[in-house]
Protein backbone atom coordinates (compact mmCIF):
# COMPACT_ATOMS: atom_id res chain seq x y z
CA UNK A 1 0.00 0.00 0.00
CA UNK A 2 2.37 2.64 -1.28
CA UNK A 3 1.48 5.73 -3.27
CA UNK A 4 3.59 5.68 -6.45
CA UNK A 5 5.28 8.57 -8.22
CA UNK A 6 3.27 10.63 -10.66
CA UNK A 7 -0.23 10.14 -9.25
CA UNK A 8 -0.38 12.70 -6.48
CA UNK A 9 -0.41 16.51 -6.90
CA UNK A 10 2.88 18.29 -6.21
CA UNK A 11 1.37 20.30 -3.34
CA UNK A 12 0.30 17.12 -1.57
CA UNK A 13 3.70 15.52 -2.10
CA UNK A 14 5.37 18.58 -0.55
CA UNK A 15 2.90 18.57 2.34
CA UNK A 16 3.71 14.88 2.85
CA UNK A 17 7.41 15.69 3.10
CA UNK A 18 6.64 18.45 5.61
CA UNK A 19 4.49 16.08 7.70
CA UNK A 20 7.01 13.26 7.63
CA UNK A 21 9.83 15.70 8.38
CA UNK A 22 7.92 16.91 11.42
CA UNK A 23 7.29 13.33 12.56
CA UNK A 24 10.97 12.47 12.11
CA UNK A 25 12.07 15.57 14.05
CA UNK A 26 9.74 14.78 16.95
CA UNK A 27 10.83 11.14 16.94
CA UNK A 28 14.54 11.96 16.94
CA UNK A 29 14.14 14.46 19.77
CA UNK A 30 12.24 11.83 21.78
CA UNK A 31 14.91 9.23 21.01
CA UNK A 32 17.61 11.62 22.28
CA UNK A 33 15.78 11.86 25.59
CA UNK A 34 15.86 8.07 26.09
CA UNK A 35 18.30 6.93 28.82
CA UNK A 36 20.15 4.56 26.45
CA UNK A 37 19.07 5.06 22.84
CA UNK A 38 21.94 3.03 21.35
CA UNK A 39 20.58 -0.13 23.00
CA UNK A 40 17.57 -0.03 20.64
CA UNK A 41 19.67 0.46 17.48
CA UNK A 42 20.34 -3.27 16.84
CA UNK A 43 16.64 -4.08 17.16
CA UNK A 44 15.70 -1.11 14.97
CA UNK A 45 18.20 -2.17 12.29
CA UNK A 46 16.89 -5.73 12.15
CA UNK A 47 13.22 -4.73 12.18
CA UNK A 48 13.89 -2.21 9.41
CA UNK A 49 15.08 -5.12 7.27
CA UNK A 50 12.01 -7.17 8.16
CA UNK A 51 9.77 -4.23 7.23
CA UNK A 52 11.71 -3.66 4.00
CA UNK A 53 11.43 -7.32 2.94
CA UNK A 54 7.80 -7.72 4.04
CA UNK A 55 6.55 -5.69 1.08
CA UNK A 56 7.82 -8.41 -1.25
CA UNK A 57 5.48 -11.00 0.22
CA UNK A 58 2.38 -10.64 -1.94
CA UNK A 59 -0.65 -12.40 -0.50
CA UNK A 60 -3.34 -13.08 -3.11
CA UNK A 61 -6.75 -11.85 -1.95
CA UNK A 62 -8.96 -11.97 -5.07
CA UNK A 63 -9.43 -9.81 -7.04
CA UNK A 64 -6.20 -8.19 -5.89
CA UNK A 65 -3.11 -8.91 -3.81
CA UNK A 66 -2.02 -7.39 -0.54
CA UNK A 67 1.30 -7.28 1.26
CA UNK A 68 2.32 -7.02 4.89
CA UNK A 69 2.81 -3.53 6.34
CA UNK A 70 4.05 -4.32 9.88
CA UNK A 71 3.49 -0.74 11.05
CA UNK A 72 1.87 -2.05 14.23
CA UNK A 73 4.74 -4.42 14.96
CA UNK A 74 7.32 -1.69 14.43
CA UNK A 75 5.37 0.73 16.60
CA UNK A 76 5.10 -1.71 19.49
CA UNK A 77 8.67 -3.06 19.24
CA UNK A 78 10.52 0.17 18.46
CA UNK A 79 8.45 3.02 19.84
CA UNK A 80 9.80 6.34 18.51
CA UNK A 81 12.47 4.45 16.56
CA UNK A 82 9.65 3.19 14.30
CA UNK A 83 9.53 6.49 12.38
CA UNK A 84 13.18 6.51 11.18
CA UNK A 85 12.93 2.75 10.59
CA UNK A 86 9.85 3.19 8.37
CA UNK A 87 11.35 6.14 6.46
CA UNK A 88 14.59 4.25 5.78
CA UNK A 89 12.65 1.14 4.72
CA UNK A 90 10.38 3.13 2.41
CA UNK A 91 13.36 4.91 0.86
CA UNK A 92 15.10 1.61 0.13
CA UNK A 93 11.89 0.09 -1.28
CA UNK A 94 11.44 3.07 -3.59
CA UNK A 95 15.06 3.15 -4.78
CA UNK A 96 15.70 -0.58 -5.12
CA UNK A 97 12.30 -1.93 -6.17
CA UNK A 98 10.36 1.09 -7.40
CA UNK A 99 7.83 0.24 -4.69
CA UNK A 100 6.19 3.54 -3.80
CA UNK A 101 8.13 6.56 -5.00
CA UNK A 102 10.62 9.21 -4.06
CA UNK A 103 8.19 12.09 -4.58
CA UNK A 104 5.60 10.31 -2.43
CA UNK A 105 8.06 9.21 0.25
CA UNK A 106 6.68 11.80 2.67
CA UNK A 107 3.06 10.76 2.11
CA UNK A 108 3.92 7.08 2.44
CA UNK A 109 5.83 7.91 5.61
CA UNK A 110 2.65 9.40 7.05
CA UNK A 111 0.52 6.44 5.88
CA UNK A 112 2.68 4.01 7.85
CA UNK A 113 4.29 6.27 10.47
CA UNK A 114 1.12 7.55 12.11
CA UNK A 115 -0.33 4.01 12.55
CA UNK A 116 3.00 2.90 14.05
CA UNK A 117 2.75 5.70 16.59
CA UNK A 118 -0.86 4.72 17.32
CA UNK A 119 0.29 1.15 18.04
CA UNK A 120 3.11 2.50 20.22
CA UNK A 121 0.68 4.68 22.15
CA UNK A 122 -1.74 1.80 22.67
CA UNK A 123 1.00 -0.52 23.89
CA UNK A 124 2.54 2.09 26.14
CA UNK A 125 -0.75 3.03 27.77
CA UNK A 126 -2.31 -0.40 28.29
CA UNK A 127 0.21 -3.04 27.23
CA UNK A 128 1.09 -4.10 30.76
CA UNK A 129 -2.51 -4.60 31.84
CA UNK A 130 -3.91 -6.44 28.81
CA UNK A 131 -0.91 -7.50 26.74
CA UNK A 132 -2.70 -9.91 24.39
CA UNK A 133 -5.69 -7.71 23.69
CA UNK A 134 -3.55 -4.61 23.21
CA UNK A 135 -1.13 -6.47 20.92
CA UNK A 136 -4.02 -7.60 18.74
CA UNK A 137 -5.57 -4.13 18.68
CA UNK A 138 -2.22 -2.45 17.97
CA UNK A 139 -1.47 -4.67 14.96
CA UNK A 140 -4.99 -4.57 13.53
CA UNK A 141 -5.64 -0.93 14.37
CA UNK A 142 -2.45 0.13 12.60
CA UNK A 143 -3.61 -1.49 9.35
CA UNK A 144 -7.06 0.08 9.63
CA UNK A 145 -5.58 3.54 10.24
CA UNK A 146 -3.13 3.10 7.36
CA UNK A 147 -6.04 2.16 5.06
CA UNK A 148 -8.05 5.18 6.16
CA UNK A 149 -5.14 7.59 5.62
CA UNK A 150 -4.33 6.02 2.24
CA UNK A 151 -7.95 6.30 1.04
CA UNK A 152 -8.26 9.87 2.33
CA UNK A 153 -5.09 10.93 0.50
CA UNK A 154 -6.17 9.23 -2.74
CA UNK A 155 -9.60 10.88 -2.61
CA UNK A 156 -8.10 14.27 -1.75
CA UNK A 157 -5.61 14.07 -4.60
CA UNK A 158 -7.95 12.88 -7.34
CA UNK A 159 -7.57 14.89 -10.55
CA UNK A 160 -10.71 16.42 -12.06
CA UNK A 161 -10.47 14.22 -15.16
CA UNK A 162 -10.67 11.02 -13.10
CA UNK A 163 -13.96 9.15 -12.95
CA UNK A 164 -14.53 9.64 -9.22
CA UNK A 165 -17.20 6.94 -8.90
CA UNK A 166 -15.05 4.30 -10.58
CA UNK A 167 -12.08 5.25 -8.41
CA UNK A 168 -14.17 5.14 -5.23
CA UNK A 169 -15.54 1.71 -6.19
CA UNK A 170 -12.00 0.46 -6.84
CA UNK A 171 -10.89 1.89 -3.49
CA UNK A 172 -13.69 0.03 -1.69
CA UNK A 173 -12.64 -3.25 -3.32
CA UNK A 174 -9.03 -2.51 -2.37
CA UNK A 175 -9.93 -1.80 1.25
CA UNK A 176 -12.18 -4.85 1.59
CA UNK A 177 -9.35 -7.00 0.22
CA UNK A 178 -7.23 -5.80 3.14
CA UNK A 179 -9.64 -7.08 5.81
CA UNK A 180 -7.78 -10.42 6.18
CA UNK A 181 -4.57 -8.43 6.59
CA UNK A 182 -6.16 -6.48 9.46
CA UNK A 183 -6.60 -9.74 11.34
CA UNK A 184 -3.27 -11.21 10.21
CA UNK A 185 -1.19 -8.25 11.39
CA UNK A 186 -2.97 -8.25 14.75
CA UNK A 187 -2.11 -11.93 15.13
CA UNK A 188 1.52 -11.32 14.08
CA UNK A 189 2.00 -8.73 16.85
CA UNK A 190 0.23 -11.02 19.33
CA UNK A 191 2.38 -14.05 18.44
CA UNK A 192 5.67 -12.12 18.41
CA UNK A 193 5.02 -10.60 21.83
CA UNK A 194 3.88 -13.94 23.27
CA UNK A 195 7.02 -15.66 22.00
CA UNK A 196 9.19 -12.90 23.45
CA UNK A 197 7.37 -13.13 26.77
CA UNK A 198 8.19 -16.83 27.00
CA UNK A 199 11.67 -16.94 25.54
CA UNK A 200 13.26 -13.53 26.05
CA UNK A 201 11.20 -11.32 28.36
CA UNK A 202 14.06 -8.81 28.58
CA UNK A 203 13.36 -7.91 24.93
CA UNK A 204 9.72 -7.07 25.59
CA UNK A 205 9.02 -3.41 24.89
CA UNK A 206 7.40 -1.49 27.70
CA UNK A 207 7.55 2.09 26.45
CA UNK B 1 -50.26 22.69 -66.32
CA UNK B 2 -52.65 19.89 -66.90
CA UNK B 3 -54.27 17.87 -64.18
CA UNK B 4 -52.25 14.79 -65.24
CA UNK B 5 -48.98 16.70 -64.97
CA UNK B 6 -49.94 18.06 -61.52
CA UNK B 7 -50.82 14.56 -60.34
CA UNK B 8 -47.50 13.17 -61.60
CA UNK B 9 -45.60 16.00 -59.88
CA UNK B 10 -47.42 15.46 -56.56
CA UNK B 11 -46.84 11.70 -56.77
CA UNK B 12 -43.11 12.23 -57.37
CA UNK B 13 -42.87 14.68 -54.48
CA UNK B 14 -44.71 12.27 -52.19
CA UNK B 15 -42.33 9.44 -53.12
CA UNK B 16 -39.29 11.59 -52.34
CA UNK B 17 -40.68 12.76 -48.98
CA UNK B 18 -41.90 9.36 -47.80
CA UNK B 19 -38.90 7.36 -49.02
CA UNK B 20 -37.06 5.62 -46.12
CA UNK B 21 -33.72 7.22 -45.21
CA UNK B 22 -31.86 3.99 -45.94
CA UNK B 23 -32.84 4.29 -49.52
CA UNK B 24 -30.80 7.49 -49.73
CA UNK B 25 -27.58 5.77 -48.60
CA UNK B 26 -27.09 3.23 -51.32
CA UNK B 27 -23.74 4.74 -52.06
CA UNK B 28 -21.56 3.66 -49.12
CA UNK B 29 -18.22 5.34 -48.71
CA UNK B 30 -15.21 4.13 -46.82
CA UNK B 31 -11.94 5.81 -46.19
CA UNK B 32 -9.15 3.56 -44.97
CA UNK B 33 -5.65 4.48 -43.94
CA UNK B 34 -2.77 2.69 -42.36
CA UNK B 35 -1.91 4.36 -39.10
CA UNK B 36 0.12 3.81 -35.98
CA UNK B 37 -1.76 2.65 -32.90
CA UNK B 38 -0.37 2.34 -29.38
CA UNK B 39 -1.27 -0.79 -27.46
CA UNK B 40 -0.78 -0.74 -23.69
CA UNK B 41 -0.75 -3.57 -21.23
CA UNK B 42 -0.88 -2.50 -17.58
CA UNK B 43 -0.41 -4.98 -14.79
CA UNK B 44 0.76 -5.07 -11.19
CA UNK B 45 4.19 -6.36 -10.30
CA UNK B 46 2.60 -9.62 -9.22
CA UNK B 47 1.40 -10.14 -12.81
CA UNK B 48 -2.24 -9.34 -12.05
CA UNK B 49 -3.76 -7.22 -14.84
CA UNK B 50 -5.01 -3.74 -13.99
CA UNK B 51 -8.55 -4.66 -15.02
CA UNK B 52 -10.73 -1.71 -15.96
CA UNK B 53 -8.15 0.79 -14.76
CA UNK B 54 -8.51 4.38 -15.91
CA UNK B 55 -6.15 5.50 -18.68
CA UNK B 56 -5.04 9.10 -19.26
CA UNK B 57 -3.05 10.20 -22.29
CA UNK B 58 -1.02 13.42 -22.51
CA UNK B 59 0.22 14.77 -25.85
CA UNK B 60 3.71 16.29 -26.23
CA UNK B 61 2.43 19.74 -27.23
CA UNK B 62 0.37 20.19 -24.04
CA UNK B 63 1.49 17.75 -21.38
CA UNK B 64 -0.55 19.48 -18.66
CA UNK B 65 -3.90 18.73 -20.34
CA UNK B 66 -5.46 15.31 -20.81
CA UNK B 67 -5.45 14.55 -24.56
CA UNK B 68 -7.57 11.45 -24.22
CA UNK B 69 -8.84 9.02 -21.65
CA UNK B 70 -10.50 5.63 -21.42
CA UNK B 71 -10.86 2.40 -19.51
CA UNK B 72 -8.58 -0.62 -19.88
CA UNK B 73 -10.20 -3.98 -20.59
CA UNK B 74 -10.30 -6.90 -18.17
CA UNK B 75 -6.74 -7.88 -19.15
CA UNK B 76 -5.48 -4.36 -18.51
CA UNK B 77 -5.09 -3.64 -22.24
CA UNK B 78 -5.89 -0.38 -23.99
CA UNK B 79 -5.31 0.91 -27.51
CA UNK B 80 -5.31 4.41 -28.94
CA UNK B 81 -4.22 6.16 -32.10
CA UNK B 82 -2.15 9.27 -31.35
CA UNK B 83 -2.27 12.42 -33.43
CA UNK B 84 0.64 13.11 -35.76
CA UNK B 85 2.55 15.02 -33.10
CA UNK B 86 6.13 13.93 -32.73
CA UNK B 87 7.61 13.92 -29.26
CA UNK B 88 7.12 12.30 -25.90
CA UNK B 89 3.61 11.10 -25.17
CA UNK B 90 2.77 10.24 -21.58
CA UNK B 91 0.28 7.63 -20.54
CA UNK B 92 -0.94 7.15 -17.00
CA UNK B 93 -2.87 4.11 -15.83
CA UNK B 94 -4.34 4.30 -12.35
CA UNK B 95 -6.69 2.39 -10.12
CA UNK B 96 -7.46 2.71 -6.40
CA UNK B 97 -4.47 4.95 -5.69
CA UNK B 98 -2.05 2.67 -7.51
CA UNK B 99 -0.78 3.15 -11.00
CA UNK B 100 2.03 3.77 -13.39
CA UNK B 101 3.18 6.50 -15.74
CA UNK B 102 4.89 5.48 -19.00
CA UNK B 103 6.38 7.66 -21.71
CA UNK B 104 6.37 6.91 -25.42
CA UNK B 105 8.70 8.63 -27.83
CA UNK B 106 6.91 8.93 -31.15
CA UNK B 107 9.01 10.35 -33.94
CA UNK B 108 8.35 11.13 -37.58
CA UNK B 109 10.60 8.37 -38.80
CA UNK B 110 11.66 6.62 -35.61
CA UNK B 111 9.89 3.57 -34.31
CA UNK B 112 7.77 3.85 -31.21
CA UNK B 113 9.81 3.28 -28.10
CA UNK B 114 8.33 2.57 -24.73
CA UNK B 115 10.09 3.77 -21.62
CA UNK B 116 8.97 2.06 -18.49
CA UNK B 117 10.58 0.15 -15.68
CA UNK B 118 10.92 -3.57 -16.13
CA UNK B 119 9.93 -5.79 -13.23
CA UNK B 120 12.81 -7.27 -11.25
CA UNK B 121 13.39 -10.99 -11.24
CA UNK B 122 13.15 -12.89 -7.97
CA UNK B 123 16.91 -13.43 -8.00
CA UNK B 124 17.50 -9.67 -8.20
CA UNK B 125 15.04 -9.07 -5.41
CA UNK B 126 16.56 -11.73 -3.19
CA UNK B 127 20.02 -10.24 -3.76
CA UNK B 128 18.86 -6.74 -2.84
CA UNK B 129 17.06 -7.98 0.28
CA UNK B 130 20.21 -9.89 1.28
CA UNK B 131 22.32 -6.76 0.81
CA UNK B 132 19.97 -4.67 2.92
CA UNK B 133 19.86 -7.41 5.58
CA UNK B 134 23.66 -7.49 5.56
CA UNK B 135 23.76 -3.73 6.06
CA UNK B 136 21.25 -3.92 8.91
CA UNK B 137 23.14 -6.77 10.55
CA UNK B 138 26.35 -4.75 10.32
CA UNK B 139 24.62 -1.75 11.87
CA UNK B 140 23.21 -3.91 14.65
CA UNK B 141 26.58 -5.54 15.42
CA UNK B 142 28.38 -2.19 15.29
CA UNK B 143 25.93 -0.63 17.75
CA UNK B 144 26.17 -3.66 20.00
CA UNK B 145 29.97 -3.78 20.04
CA UNK B 146 30.16 -0.04 20.69
CA UNK B 147 27.77 -0.40 23.61
CA UNK B 148 29.83 -3.33 24.93
CA UNK B 149 33.01 -1.22 24.84
CA UNK B 150 31.25 1.65 26.64
CA UNK B 151 29.99 -0.74 29.33
CA UNK B 152 33.48 -2.24 29.74
CA UNK B 153 35.13 1.17 30.06
CA UNK B 154 32.56 2.26 32.61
Amino acid sequence: MHLPDGLMPVEMALAGYAGSGLLATISLSRIKRLPDPSSVVPRAAMLTTVFFAASLVAIPVPPTTVHLMLAGLLGVMLGWFAIPAILVGLFLQAVLFGHGGLTTLGLNGLILGLPALLAFGLWRSAGRRWPDLVALCAGSGAVVLALVIFAALVLAGMPAALDARAEQAALWVFMLAHLPLVLAEGLIVLVVLRVLRRTAPQLLPHG
Amino acid sequence: MSVRCKSALLLGLALVVTAPPAALSHAAIMEAEVTQAIRLHAFYETGEPMSQAQVFIYAPDDPAQVWGQGIADMQGRYEFIPDAIAGRWSVQVRQAGHGVMAHLDIGADAPVMTISSTPDTWAQRALMVALVAWGALGTALFARSRKGKQDASA
